[in-house]
């Protein structure tokens, strides 16, 4: 009975966000994001603050992009996410890693009641990655790829952008949507990546592939947003 | 990096195969028509190809050498009845290019069939014969085989290379199995098979040093050897080889004890010709890796300690 079990809710409770943050990417406005889950995940008992957990600082694109304040039960929502799923010690660096965006993402919408700076994770993992684990990693790690946001991890993609666009292409090739589409924001940002990978073509491949896929469809658009600064 | 004793064996390991199998290189002459005698003519001519590699790179042990050179000998002297087999396709399919494709690494490596040579002089300039619709991959190799033979290209080489695939560096991404193949021959015709790297354009090389290693891992992990030993062909021709490790060592894990390469995944079973039709091109492909990557190899190590 997979269908109906957690895991797969709370898969549909991601996408049901994931399709929520995209469309208000392309509107460029920003509808309370929270009201495009089910009543079953937005309920007191429902695991929504699980799903934005897994969407990670994304939860709140639209607003950094833009520079909106969310309102009340979103920001409420996402430190519920942020306060209830603390990284173990021993977690991997990109759980780390995502969850001080998290926290970044917090201290940028809402000084006034966020808690201090809290210092980064290590990247030296990231430093000695071959060109498929970095691109997977920093995949993983897509909600750091925003504009002027600095933090280890951006400048390691900054220094490894061949490498990372050698995974891209990877990614496509092995039919990895959601690896492309996040390798594919990355580069959105990053200079010098070759011409010839056809970066704008790829992304518009890649969603057209991925079949409607919300979460290729959130870092796909993201990536254009990254790319032009334009409503995509 | 890897090392060289490890690309050198596979060409010792290949050439030992290919000399047990020499028999496989075989011309049919009481071929259905329908199917034409030409058919069996490629095999040969790309032995001559890598021997003629092989010799021109001399990074060869005495043995690999000796056994190129008995191969090459057997190719002309019985799989060719002294060049005669050539003059009979060329007699059976006047305008066809192959016999001289077959003919010229021979002419380069001193053997002579003077009746062939009238007969490519004589297609050369015969419209016919330059219009013949071929894709723009072999139409680059049969510009470069005119000019190698002495003959002034009727289309231009640049202008040949500019039609193909590779020279308009496309998305990476849109890479196939096919237009790979496509993409190592035009490396192998605009070097002359790896003797002059520098006929490589700049851009080009630019393109595929970005994008090499990509295909490589792919075409690896498909265990597909075939299209991976030309590919490894392909980086021993860059400015900057990286003689990929992982792709070096599971190419040489490939192998089987006797010397065959599988073209994809294992060797097949079955018939010893069908088995020799499936295997000659990737063991031959895997010579020719092997010598490039050696050279190149020893090349290094010797800039480094001079």
């Amino acid at each position: 009975m997979e269908q109906s079990g957690t895991p797969s809710l709370l898969k549909g409770a991601v996408q049901d966000l994931a399709t929520g943050v995209a469309s208000a990417l392309s509107s460029g406005g920003h509808g309370p994001v929270s009201g495009d889950l089910s009543p079953a995940a937005a309920g007191a008992d429902g695991f929504a603050p699980a799903a934005v957990r897994v969407l990670g600082a994304d939860f709140l694109l639209p607003h950094v992009l833009a520079g909106t304040r969310p309102d009340a039960a979103e920001l409420a929502l996402f430190r519920q996410a942020v306060e209830a799923y603390p990284p173990r010690a021993d977690a991997a660096p990109t759980v780390l890693w995502s969850h001080w965006a998290m926290r970044r993402t917090l201290r940028v919408l809402a000084p006034d009641t966020a808690d201090g700076t809290t210092a980064e994770p290590r990247a030296d993992w990231l430093e000695l990655a071959d060109w498929r684990t970095l691109t997977h990693q920093l995949s993983v790690l897509a909600s750091l790829a925003l504009p002027g946001a600095d933090s280890a991890v951006a400048r390691v993609a900054g220094k490894r952008n061949l490498d990372l666009a050698r995974g891209f292409v990877r990614a496509v090739r092995r039919r990895d949507w959601l690896q492309a589409a996040g390798a594919g924001r990355w580069l959105s940002l990053l200079d010098g990546v070759p011409d010839t990978l056809g970066l704008p073509a790829g992304l518009d491949f890649v969603e057209l592939m991925a079949d409607g896929d919300p979460q290729v469809g959130l870092q796909v658009r993201a990536a254009r947003r990254l790319a032009t600064g334009a409503l995509v | 990096m890897t090392s060289t004793r490890l690309t050198h064996t596979v060409g010792v390991r290949a050439m030992e195969w290919l000399w047990a199998h020499r028999d496989g290189f075989r011309l049919d002459p009481g071929v259905d028509p329908e199917i034409g005698f030409l058919e069996r003519f490629k095999p040969i001519g790309e032995l001559a190809l890598i021997c003629a590699v092989l010799f021109r790179e001399g990074v060869a042990g005495s043995r690999q050498a000796e056994l190129a050179r008995k191969l090459i000998d057997h190719a002309w002297r019985d799989a060719l009845d002294g060049g005669r087999m050539l003059v009979r396709g060329q007699r059976t399919e006047p305008i066809s290019p192959i016999p001289f494709e077959v003919y010229l690494p021979f002419k380069e490596l001193g053997y002579s069939q003077p009746e062939v040579e009238r007969a490519a002089v004589l297609n050369h300039r015969l419209d016919g014969w330059c219009s013949f619709e071929v894709p723009p991959t072999r139409r680059l190799g049969l510009s470069a085989f005119q000019r190698r033979f002495g003959l002034t290209p009727r289309l231009p080489e640049d202008e040949a290379l500019t039609a193909t695939w590779l020279a308009r560096t496309p998305e990476p991404w849109t890479v196939e199995g096919h237009i790979a193949y496509d993409i190592t021959h035009v490396v192998f015709h605009v070097t002359d098979w790896g003797e002059n790297p520098a006929g490589l354009p700049p851009r080009i090389a630019d393109y595929l040093t970005a994008w090499l290693p990509v295909w490589i891992d792919d075409w690896l992990d498909l265990e597909r050897w075939d299209l991976l030993g030309e590919l490894l062909v392909v980086d021993a021709c860059l400015p900057e080889p990286t003689l990929d490790e992982r792709a070096w060592e599971a190419f040489a894990a490939a192998q089987a004890p006797d010397g065959a390469m599988p073209a994809l995944r294992g060797l097949p079973e079955g018939d010893p010709d069908d088995v020799f039709d499936i295997v000659y091109h990737p063991t031959l492909v895997a010579a020719f890796a092997s010598t490039l990557a050696t050279s190149r190899s020893l090349a290094r190590l010797a800039t480094r300690s001079a």
